[in-house]
């Protein structure tokens, strides 16, 4: 694993890699560590990321650290997937239950920006009663934020972030028009929709981060097809490209690779934490700390920030740290057609149905789900071949042979919240001396339910399209969320609305971990949203005295 | 007949208005075409008849008052079925794709306007001819007037406003600038057709004419400032001028304007 790639950190002295510049820089205010800053966020992805800009443009000294390495994408991203899985957190974990997940890839990324800078792009909106499942679905759990709110927030990512999306979009209350058109589809894009068609539900052009026209510095997408590793024309708008250099700007500090071991706390209250840079341990002073580490490394932090005040770990109180971790269904049908698809060109889910997310009706199950096109690259393509479709030798070599005319389709499917999938602390530690997770994972006979319905559903889209030799791919997931729920209630989870703890009033959380569900949409969008609805709150709650 | 020297001026504008829009139809047919791999061998047909175009209005042009073989009929007559049949298979491109006549066809399909570029030329290049020849009717219609070519002319600006405000929609007109080809030009379409239905000449349609020309030419210039955002800039030229705004395309607007300054000659002169 080229773990070391990136050793030496790059945000220091006064300076930030300037991302849009092949070697160069921009300024960055620099915090002391004795000084107390306003607010220290751990993490700068999705959550992270996108708070500690709107923290530092509200006027709050921001001091935001990233365990991983600080990209500047136009030169340090190779087209070459083995090269690119320096972006995944591959650090050593424990994966356990019936379903072990399998990390990286798919979850979690350890680069300044987090796992945006090589998410897939796809910006969904969750859909409005999925913030009530309880009240008005009848299963999981309700958010403390009513949708209209959530609506509102997303209206900002989306126009933060230049989504191109379709000009009418088929389901849901009205939304404003997307900053941006829809990109082009591909082959495999036009099979979805064929399919959809055939079965007579709507589709849509997938909204997606990246670029239809210039932005700034920013180039329009070049149809590379690396959109699920780096993208190296900075097309993909994620964190690392769209709200950091915004931070840097108000006046944020980026410590890239500082991985952040423990929070201090004092009668009752965060006084900064422990961090190692440089082979050194530090402590930054803060006001507040916002946690936002996503669903594995924030609980880990929170359960090994322990001490005698708060033997449990920290925002604990609960005992819900870590618990109801839900990933989403990320199972696929493939098939075989005569034309060239050559899927692996252009993003890769260029078109997606989220008929079943709105469809409440056939279901003998709770939940939604998505499904979008799919353009695997080679040896993403062969792994799913080996792993998921139980091909080797020669058989495996003649199917990646004619790998131009395979298509797919892939869902995204509501996992249920469950205590009994979580995070805990396994005895062994890191490279960092830290314990490290145990993640705890088994699917329930809700999600069987689910992705039975699923993937049969998409096999016969794709069996509407005169594709043959179909088959299904039933072990994947994807995203991560829950760990540090948000509620309405002290005793039933970890935050409050404004993602603020509970037990620890200057101590927040600020990523997926807060999700009380995840419907059956990718959660970027929404972690963002979340996280501009918060900085909303703080402001709120500065301006009253109340923080 | 000897033509005045008024239809002489005139003449020229409208042929080489005609000659310009050839110009842009087979920079841009031919850019575009490319990218399609000239998938359909019929894709070649515009480019050479756009060829023709230039050549045959280029001359007249030149020499308003040169009588005639019958090869500029024939480029003419071609022009305009080229441009027709164009129409036709654009349409088609459109709508067989999945989900029919939706924005996202629109903007990635064929340019569904973009061959009437050619029949307008066609047409102008054709009634330049007459008037040349000292005709005064093409059919029914009445040429020295001016009002039949400010009509085809207006109808023609409005057309490419028309895929100026489709294909900058498609750009999100992430430029203000973008706003200039579908605010500008229909003024001027419209101050023309009111002048051609009242049949009066307002010296405002003469100045907007020559600002939408000047618009055309400018919009050269942004266009390639639009391929030059695109990664790699003009160092990846070949990628870039396909995948980047059609920096032909935007003269089109020239072309019809220099024409739409020759019917006002014309108006004025017969008023």
């Amino acid at each position: 694993m080229p773990s070391e790639f990136q050793a030496e950190p790059r945000a220091i002295n006064g300076r930030a890699p300037d991302v849009f510049t092949p070697d160069g820089w921009v300024p960055m205010r620099g915090h002391a560590d004795d000084k107390e800053v306003d607010f220290l966020i751990v993490g700068t992805g999705a959550g992270g990321g996108t708070l500690a800009c709107k923290l530092a443009e509200a006027g709050f000294s921001v001091v935001a650290m990233d365990a991983g390495p600080y990209w500047r994408p136009l030169q340090d991203f190779a087209s070459d997937e083995t090269e690119q899985q320096k972006l995944y957190w591959t650090d050593e974990r424990i994966v356990d239950g019936d379903n072990p997940i399998t990390m990286g890839a798919n979850n979690s990324g350890k680069s300044v920006g987090g796992s945006t800078v090589h998410f897939a792009m796809v910006s969904l909106r969750m859909r409005p009663e999925h913030f009530a499942t309880r009240t008005k679905l009848g299963y999981g759990v309700d958010w403390p934020i009513c949708w209209e709110e959530m609506w509102k927030y997303y209206d900002e990512v989306e126009k933060t972030l230049k989504i191109a999306g379709p000009v009418r979009y088929p389901w849901g209350p009205k939304r404003g028009r997307y900053p941006m058109r829809a990109h082009p589809m591909n082959a495999a894009a036009e099979y979805l929709a064929r399919g959809a068609e055939a079965l007579g539900i709507d589709w849509t052009e997938t909204p997606i981060a990246t670029l239809s026209a210039p932005h700034g510095k920013a180039h329009p997408c070049v149809y590379r097809g690396f959109c699920v590793t780096g993208c190296s024309t900075n097309a993909k708008q994620s964190v690392l490209v769209s709200w950091l250099p915004r931070a840097l700007k108000a006046g944020a500090e980026i410590r890239d690779l500082s991985m952040v071991g423990r929070i201090e706390t004092k009668n009752g209250r965060c006084t900064g934490v422990h961090y190692v840079r440089e082979g050194e341990w530090r402590f930054q002073r803060a006001r507040h700390v916002v946690v936002a580490g996503y669903a594995i490394e924030t609980p880990r932090l929170l359960l090994n920030s322990a001490s005698d005040a708060f033997p449990d770990g920290l925002a604990n109180s609960s005992g819900l740290v870590g618990k109801n971790l839900m990933v989403q269904l990320n199972q696929a049908a493939w098939g075989q057609v005569a034309d060239e698809v050559r899927s692996y060109k252009g993003p890769p889910s260029l078109a997606i149905s989220e008929h079943w997310n709105y469809a409440d009706m056939g279901k003998d199950y709770f939940g939604g789900w998505s499904y979008m096109s799919q353009g695997p690259l080679p040896i993403s393509w062969a792994k799913t071949l080996a792993g998921g479709h139980g091909l080797w030798g020669q058989a495996l070599i003649d199917e990646m042979a004619r790998n131009n005319h395979s298509v797919g389709l892939k869902m995204v499917g509501e996992v249920l919240p469950d205590e009994r999938n979580r995070v805990t602390l396994a005895d062994e530690t890191d490279q960092y001396g830290l314990r490290i997770p145990r993640i705890t994972f088994s699917h329930s006979e809700n999600d069987k339910a689910m992705m039975n319905h699923a993937v049969d559903f998409m096999d016969r889209s794709l069996a509407a399209t005169g594709a043959t030799e179909r088959w299904k791919e039933m072990s994947d997931t994807c995203h991560l969320n829950g760990t540090a729920r948000m509620g309405n209630d002290p005793a039933t989870s970890v935050v409050d609305a404004d993602c603020r703890s509970w037990d620890i009033p200057n101590l927040w959380v600020c990523d997926g971990s807060v999700f009380p569900t995840v419907g059956g949409v990718n959660p970027s969008l929404t972690i963002q949203a979340v996280a501009c609805r918060t900085a909303d709150r703080i402001k709120a709650l500065a301006a009253r005295g109340e923080l | 007949m000897a033509a005045s020297r008024i239809d002489i001026v005139a003449t020229r504008l409208i042929a080489g208005g005609a000659a310009m829009l050839a110009s842009s139809v087979l920079a841009d047919s031919g850019l575009e075409h490319y990218r399609g791999s000239f998938a359909n061998p019929t894709m070649v047909l515009p480019l050479g008849s756009a060829a023709l175009s230039i050549a045959v209005n280029a001359r007249r042009s030149g020499k308003p008052e040169s009588g005639g073989s019958e090869a500029p009929t024939i480029s003419h007559v071609a022009s305009t079925a080229v441009g027709l049949i164009g129409l036709g298979f654009h349409v088609y491109n459109v709508t067989k794709r999945p989900g029919g006549l939706t924005f996202t066809n629109l903007f990635y399909g064929a340019p569904v306007g973009a061959p009437a570029s050619l029949v307008l030329s066609g047409m102008l290049g054709g009634i330049a001819d007459r008037l040349s020849k000292g005709e005064e009717e093409l059919g029914p219609i009445g040429l020295t007037s001016g009002r039949a070519v400010g009509g085809v002319v207006s109808v023609g600006i409005l057309g490419t406003v028309g895929e100026a405000a489709l294909l900058h929609f498609r750009g999100a007109y992430h430029d203000p600038f973008m706003w200039l080809p579908v605010t500008l030009p229909p003024i001027a379409a419209i101050s023309l057709g009111r002048d051609v239905i009242e049949d009066t000449v307002r010296p405002a349609t003469t100045v907007l004419l020559a600002a939408t020309a000047v618009v055309g030419i400018l919009g050269v210039g942004f266009h390639a400032y639009g391929v030059a955002r695109n990664m790699g800039g003009f160092r990846n030229w070949r990628q870039n001028i396909l995948a980047g705004p059609p920096i032909p395309a935007p003269p089109a607007f020239t072309g019809l304007a220099i024409a739409g300054l020759g019917a006002l000659l014309l108006m004025k002169a017969r008023r």
